[in-house]
């Protein structure tokens, strides 16, 4: 693991919808770098909600989020500059191709001719969507959206990287060469954090879990500390059952 | 390349039919992008002409000196009205918010983008509107040479302040509507109250004039738009800076343009994010209950779906509901005025008369209800839902009329009420009323159908914004301007034909030609369903 220092921190983010509805209540927890930080809850627990507000989408006016130090209220823009997020359904610019989309990306993080170029052929190649970087979006299946903008995300190398639920809608090889770049990134010393449905793939790529019901964490920790030896699938379940 | 220029060039980029043709390689879908860019084409002649000879008739009249005013007058009344029913999706609850937001822009920056984007989408509009009274100008002044740079340079500034003022007001509307659990019911109602004070304040002033006993001033029409100009001082410097070169006129209005632009979009940068994340949130009660459920027809499912839709997009509501808002409206008003005078007001003391005016009632009633057909962009509307109903076991053909149902559900009570009362304000013969409520109804039925033609036939389901098929969709323009040429010149027909024949007889020819128009749209429909 790289430097310990707190890549993210949240400090009781609380976010209420309506009058008194808490959609995320009284939150704290910390991503190091180099940690692959797992969210895990049921439907509707709070995970989306807060991690929008991390990536600067959602306003909130409870508690506080750090990223690498800054304040997402106070220094917006800093924080964005060495984040990507990765939302569950990429809602892109359909009418543009697939290159024409990562220009965008590329131009707004001011990545130089050279290093754009090498970096979306690496990242396009691994991912097997060079062919059809020249095609319009709209032309693209749900999975190759969703490979276009996880190389969107990787081509300006982010210090935080927030991904929600990843992997719905990967093929198996594509999911398998994501989770391999996730793990390349933590060794860079990247964060990440990423909620998921997916059990086994939490407790197979994290190395820390915080499992979230109602809006409340209910348990968060190392793998080790939380699980015990038994499966993150019990802890889980007794967890949100209770 | 600074970034928020990326991002317009990027803004701009995901909606050009160019770049679409360019790398399209569906053969139906690029022959389509065809067909839309030379019906547009053929909409910018119909303005362009419309505005020339709108000009020669202004010359006939020795008002060419008007001319100027006029251009600026109706550049700035367009892009105010276009810009503020725009707003609540363009800068505000757009698809694309959380990758743009979680992106390093300054929320400021992300609302001036779209603020550009919006005005850049909407300036061959305003400058094909100014192209043809510059043309018409002209003709018929013959001025110098160094007036055509200075009428197109300021008429590229022309429209900022209306669309500044549009977005202000909308951003106003989107903050106290964001307040409320039911955000869309309050933003459509405030958007109403506005349009309305629009109309309001025009006849306010106009009557201020009156009682201030300068109808003689009035009637004039270039000193009218003087008076127009003394309120709306933009109008008065593009006068000044075309007619006479004022130094003065063209830097203040390039001045205050720029500066109220800086103001404006400091005042939403402030609250952008916490108005779009009122916007875009929607609290779960948890509290269902279930109860008995009632079965209804596959065409008031369809029907009840298409109110659903509605009512959740105040971009939806606003512009279908309108015309039905101001149908209530007037048919409330009429009990409470003299027709009379509103008559001398509206027709600007031209020798028209009550009795000549009757059997234009239903054409002015459907000036209002008919200006917006929801079938010729619900289509549209389904966008990426699509595959919904095109999974469920029912033919295209039901899909479309469950749509127009709906339609004639939200038209035809509307368009009754006003006609009715109106009727009884100008005490029409029980007779013509009669038939004047047949006439309002057919009318109905075939901006119904022949909506739905439109929108059928200019389907485009890969929108990233609605309002781009809501406000600004082929399928829009070709099924309007039409519409609104037809209905004005019906309503001048009507009332010139009622002087000569029986005003009954005009009002049954016009219900048969409308029952056959819609019976030949509705087959056109079933055509394109097949």
């Amino acid at each position: 693991m790289a430097n310990q220092t707190a890549m993210l921190a949240i400090k009781g983010y609380s976010k209420t919808y309506g009058e008194n509805k808490k959609a995320a209540d009284n939150i704290s927890l910390t991503v190091e770098r180099g940690d692959i930080y797992g969210f895990i809850g049921h439907n509707g627990a709070g995970k989306s909600t807060t991690i929008r507000a991390i990536v600067g989408v959602l306003d909130f006016t409870e508690g506080e989020i750090y990223i690498d130090g800054h304040s997402v209220k106070d220094e917006p823009l800093t924080c964005k500059q060495m984040t990507a997020y990765i939302p569950d359904n990429p809602d892109l610019y359909e009418n543009l191709t697939g290159i024409q989309y990562l220009d965008f990306i590329a131009d707004v993080f001011g990545i130089g001719a050279k290093e754009r170029q090498q970096s979306i052929r690496h990242y396009a190649e691994r991912f097997e969507i060079i062919d059809s970087l020249g095609d319009l979006i709209s032309a693209y299946s749900h999975g190759m959206k969703q490979k276009l903008a996880i190389i969107s995300a990787l081509i300006h190398a982010p210090k935080l990287l927030v991904l929600d639920e990843p992997f719905v809608g990967l093929d198996p090889k594509a999911a398998y060469t994501l989770k391999q770049i996730m793990h390349e990134m933590c060794e860079k010393g990247t964060a990440i954090f990423f909620s998921t449905h997916v059990l086994d793939v939490a407790e197979k790529l994290c190395n820390k879990v915080a499992i979230i019901k109602q809006g409340r964490i209910i348990a968060s920790g190392t793998m080790e500390e939380l699980t015990h030896g038994a499966s993150l699938e019990a802890v889980f379940l007794e967890g949100v059952n209770e | 390349m600074n970034k928020n220029s990326v991002l317009l060039r990027t803004l701009m980029l995901s909606t050009s039919s160019r770049n679409c043709f360019r790398y399209c390689k569906d053969s139906q879908k690029r022959k389509k992008i065809i067909g839309n860019t030379v019906g547009m084409t053929v909409l910018y002649i119909m303005l362009i002409a419309y505005c020339i000879l709108n000009c020669v008739g202004y010359s006939q009249y020795g008002l060419e000196e008007a001319i100027p005013a006029l251009c600026a007058a109706t550049i700035s009344v367009l892009s105010f009205f276009l810009t503020f029913f725009k707003t609540n999706g363009y800068l505000f609850h757009f698809k694309e918010y959380d990758m743009l937001m979680s992106l390093p822009f300054a929320p400021k920056d992300i609302a001036a983008c779209k603020f550009l984007y919006m005005y850049l989408k909407s300036l061959p509009w305003y400058m094909s509107v100014s192209a043809a009274m510059l043309t018409g100008y002209g003709i018929s002044v013959r001025p110098s040479i160094a007036v055509y740079p200075v009428w197109v340079i300021l008429s590229l500034f022309l429209p900022v302040i209306p669309m500044l003022i549009g977005s202000f007001i909308g951003f106003l509307i989107a903050k106290i509507g964001s307040g409320f659990r039911n955000k869309n019911i309050v933003m459509t109602a405030l958007s109403v109250l506005i349009v309305a004070a629009s109309f309001g304040l025009r006849f306010f002033l106009e009557d201020m004039f009156r009682e201030n006993k300068t109808e003689a001033v009035l009637t004039s029409t270039t000193d009218m738009l003087n008076a127009v100009g003394s309120g709306y001082l933009p109008i008065r410097w593009f006068g000044e800076a075309v007619t006479a070169f004022g130094i003065s006129g063209m830097l203040l209005l390039v001045g205050s343009s720029a500066l109220l632009f800086e103001i404006v979009f400091i005042l939403v940068g402030k609250s952008y994010r916490k108005i779009n994340t009122a916007l875009k949130s929607h609290t779960a009660s948890g509290k269902f209950e279930m109860k008995a459920k009632k079965n209804k027809s596959l065409l008031n499912t369809l029907a009840f779906k298409e109110y659903k839709r509605m009512t959740g997009s105040a971009v939806y509501m606003t512009n279908a509901c309108i015309g039905e808002i101001m149908c209530v409206m007037a048919g409330i008003g009429v009990m409470f005025v003299d027709m009379e005078s509103v008559l001398k007001t509206v027709m600007q003391d031209a020798p028209v008369t009550i009795e000549m005016l009757l059997p234009a009632i239903p054409l002015i009633v459907y000036f209002f209800i008919g200006m917006v057909a929801t079938t010729a962009f619900t289509p549209s509307l389904e966008g990426r839902n699509y595959w919904i109903v095109q999974t469920l076991p029912i033919r295209k053909l039901t899909l479309y009329q469950g749509k127009m149902l709906f339609n004639l559900y939200l038209t035809v009570p509307f368009a009754l009420f006003a006609t009715i009362m109106i009727c009884i304000a100008v005490k029409a013969p029980i007779l013509s009323a009669v038939l004047y409520c047949v006439l309002v109804v057919c009318l109905c039925a075939f901006s119904t159908v022949w909506g739905c033609v439109c929108g059928v036939k200019h389907i485009r389901l890969d929108w990233e914004n609605e309002v781009e098929v809501i406000k600004q969709g082929t399928a829009i323009a070709v099924y309007l301007f039409p519409n609104m040429f037809a209905t004005m010149i019906l309503v001048g027909l009507a009332v010139f034909l009622g002087t000569i024949i029986s005003p009954n007889l005009i009002t049954i020819i016009l219900i048969f030609l409308s029952s056959a128009l819609t019976a030949l749209s509705y087959r056109k429909v079933v055509k394109l369903s097949k």
